[in-house]
């Protein structure tokens, strides 16, 4: 979380080195992802995930939101299979402890400094556009701001209240507690068994054909498939995960065929099969003209 | 925002939580300040706030809700709001009209009920018709006996009487006066007619009759027409070209042309047609009201439409809070939020919150669908302000309300 500050500048500087463990931290239970580089590594694998903070440049919209990111159980499933997930610890180690603390105190300090120079320099700047605002001639209110500047460096005091602090959104971007470069070990036992529940192989026969797929609760199915990044294009097909030997209503395939029909997209009827392949069925509303 | 509790401002986790995100507020835990990732961590869980309900919570927030925390204790019972806040009134004031309205008006206008009325009269339909035509006339004396009308008509008689004539008109009337088995062939007698208008059967005086006819040694004379004539009313009916044409179709109307009298064997199944009929024309079948179970309304019983089509419906409606103070607290389905109106559109202070604008309940998709039960449960808790779910599907928010509708009845009592 960015503050509006004069002096820093978060830039991605981590991304000397990306970690090759994407950092996953549990909140109730959900996995969120909150550091930089690990949501452009989670984007890099073709997961989209939802972002579900506040956008820190205009937090008041619910347009456009910011970090974490919660990643569907299906994708951090896919992430601990490809052994690219990893824990982050849930607390910054000797939190409270002096050490810590004294750490905190010469980052404020410090920051203080370098924001008091910048104040002072700004103040500078907005006398001298004053003075040379008023081009006619040497005025008696000239006089004055020139006697302004001068003492201006004398008596310039930059109060503390008036120093900008950052909220920092990852706890990796703690000034005092930099997780940014933590090599993370990747959980889960070698060789463990990938999720046999027929969403989590639907998904993993959908990405591994190069489809990026989003949560489908508003449209009535389980994923919504995109043939490209979503940011660039809409979805084509609502994916609805049925079992082979599920039998299905009828009623229940017309309204989720109706439903499809009105979002203009194809529904996909997926059926995990034997031997790790699964079956596909679309639906299209056709009419008889 | 906010509350004061032991002199101090404190902060509700959600609410701290969402002004660090906004960048105004920074938390210190132990002299250092939090992260966001921190305080996401922290302060969500499944005991405190739920992710899910913090997304819901930040939505509306970000929206410009003024959303707060369900405290179920702190909100009144419909007793008490009934007596206390003014839209409660209003809604019982409405409440009364609408029953106004439904109970039965006053009865029909005078011509309805007086034509009612004669239709259940015995008597028959074209009696009745010409009791209608024939208001303006004084000629016609309302009711005449059908049986002098009919014999005036008649001109050929009757045949069924004439089965029991044994007798032949040949007979000697010295042998029939003296036997009493010997019956009269009307057939040859003529009877004169006295009422009969055309001109050729007018004779003047009458010819005495047959003397075998008479009883003994009755001696009569001729007989003088003139003074009975003038006692006999025998002026023209004036009558319009309808009522001609249904004088036509009656002088032709012989009840043994109907099939079904001609189907009837003896006089008990001829009663027995006539029940029947009298029983439709009258809306009370034999068949029908006879039995154990009879029909659920008289139709000879005036009843208003609204009345009628309760006593007929089979489903009740039945509103969402009936039945609702009975059911038992579920852990599953629970109010989380209220929400308000920003204080520019309605009036909120934090002292005097007043009406929420809805109530919020939050859960995902993975979660059942909440049944009837749940409904009603919430709603008890609700009061009269709408509950409204809110669906959190890994960041996609959706609200969904359940409202009480009755169907319309078409009723304009």
């Amino acid at each position: 979380m960015e503050a509006l500050s004069c002096g820093e500048r978060r830039l991605g500087s981590e991304e000397e080195y990306a970690a090759p463990a994407v950092g996953v931290s549990l909140c109730d239970s959900a996995p969120l992802v909150w550091r930089m580089q690990d949501l452009r590594a989670v984007r890099a694998e073709g997961l989209v995930g939802a972002l579900l903070g506040s956008l820190p440049r205009t937090p008041r919209q619910n347009g456009r939101l910011g970090r974490p990111l919660l990643l569907l159980p299906e994708e951090e499933g896919l992430l601990r299979e490809r052994r690219a997930a990893a824990a982050l610890p849930d607390r910054c180690q000797d939190w409270g402890g002096a050490e810590l603390r004294q750490k905190h105190e010469e980052e404020e300090k410090r920051s203080f400094e370098e924001q008091s120079v910048l104040a002072l320099e700004d103040r500078k700047l907005a006398l001298l556009r004053a003075m040379t605002g008023a081009e006619s001639g040497a005025t008696s209110a000239d006089e004055a701001l020139r006697r302004r500047l001068q003492a201006l460096d004398q008596n310039f005091t930059f109060p503390q209240s008036a120093m900008a602090v950052q909220l920092s959104t990852a706890r990796a971007g703690l000034s005092y507690c930099p997780e940014a470069r933590a090599f993370l070990q990747a959980y889960g036992p070698p060789g463990a068994e990938p999720r046999c529940d027929a969403r989590y192989q639907v998904f993993r026969d959908l990405r591994g054909r190069g489809f990026y797929l989003t949560s489908a609760g508003k449209f009535g199915g389980d994923f919504l498939v995109y043939p490209g990044d979503p940011l660039r294009f809409h979805a084509h097909f609502i994916a609805v995960c049925v079992s082979l030997d599920e039998s299905v209503c009828l009623l229940d395939v017309l309204a989720v065929a109706r439903l499809g029909s009105n979002v203009k997209k194809t529904v996909l009827l997926c059926s995990p099969g034997p031997d790790a392949r699964v079956c596909y069925t679309s639906l299209q509303w056709s009419g008889m003209i | 925002m906010g509350f004061s509790a032991n002199g101090k401002q404190c902060l509700l986790p959600e609410e701290a939580l969402y002004l660090m995100e906004c960048g105004n507020l920074q938390v210190f835990h132990q002299d250092l300040p939090l992260s966001i990732q921190d305080g996401y961590e922290k302060f969500l869980s499944a005991n405190t706030v739920s992710l899910q309900q913090y997304q819901v919570f930040g939505h509306l927030k970000r929206l410009g809700y003024v959303v707060l925390r369900f405290d179920p204790s702190s909100e009144s019972s419909s007793y008490a709001r009934q007596l206390n806040l003014p839209q409660s009134r209003d809604r019982a004031g409405r409440q009364l009209k609408r029953k106004r309205s439904l109970s039965p008006a006053p009865s029909s206008t005078p011509t309805a009920t007086c034509s009612r009325a004669e239709a259940q009269e015995e008597c028959s339909t074209e009696k009745m018709e010409e009791d209608k035509c024939s208001e303006g006339e004084e000629d016609i004396k309302l009711p005449e006996p059908p049986e002098a009308q009919s014999s005036a008509d008649e001109g050929g008689g009757r045949s069924w009487w004439m089965m029991d004539v044994l007798g032949d008109s040949d007979k000697d009337s010295g042998h029939g006066s003296k036997s009493g088995s010997s019956c009269w062939d009307f057939s040859s007698i003529s009877f004169p007619d006295l009422g009969s208008t055309s001109r050729e059967h007018f004779p003047s005086d009458l010819a005495p009759p047959d003397p075998s006819l008479l009883p003994g040694d009755l001696k009569v004379g001729f007989c003088d027409i003139a003074p009975w004539r003038q006692k006999i009313n025998l002026r023209q009916v004036k009558m319009s070209a309808n009522e001609q044409k249904r004088e036509k179709y009656r002088r032709r109307w012989d009840v043994n042309k109907n099939r079904e009298v001609r189907r009837c064997r003896n006089w008990a199944e001829y009663q027995e047609l006539m029940a029947r009929r009298k029983g439709k024309r009258e809306g009370r079948p034999a068949h029908l009201w006879n039995r154990e179970v009879t029909p659920l309304h008289d139709p000879t019983q005036p009843i208003a439409t609204g009345e009628l089509l309760e006593k007929i419906s089979v489903i009740k409606p039945t509103h969402l809070l009936e039945g609702a103070s009975r059911l038992k607290d579920a852990d599953d389905w629970r109010i989380c939020f209220n929400v308000y109106q920003p204080n520019t559109v309605a009036d909120f202070k934090k002292s005097n919150p007043g009406k929420p604008y809805s109530r919020m309940c939050v859960c995902s998709f993975d979660d059942p669908v909440p049944d009837l039960r749940a409904i009603k449960l919430l709603a008890y808790q609700s009061g009269d302000i709408p509950v409204v779910i809110a669906v959190v599907d890994y960041g996609d928010i959706s609200f969904y309300t359940f409202k009480d509708f009755q169907l319309p009845t078409d009723v304009y009592p």
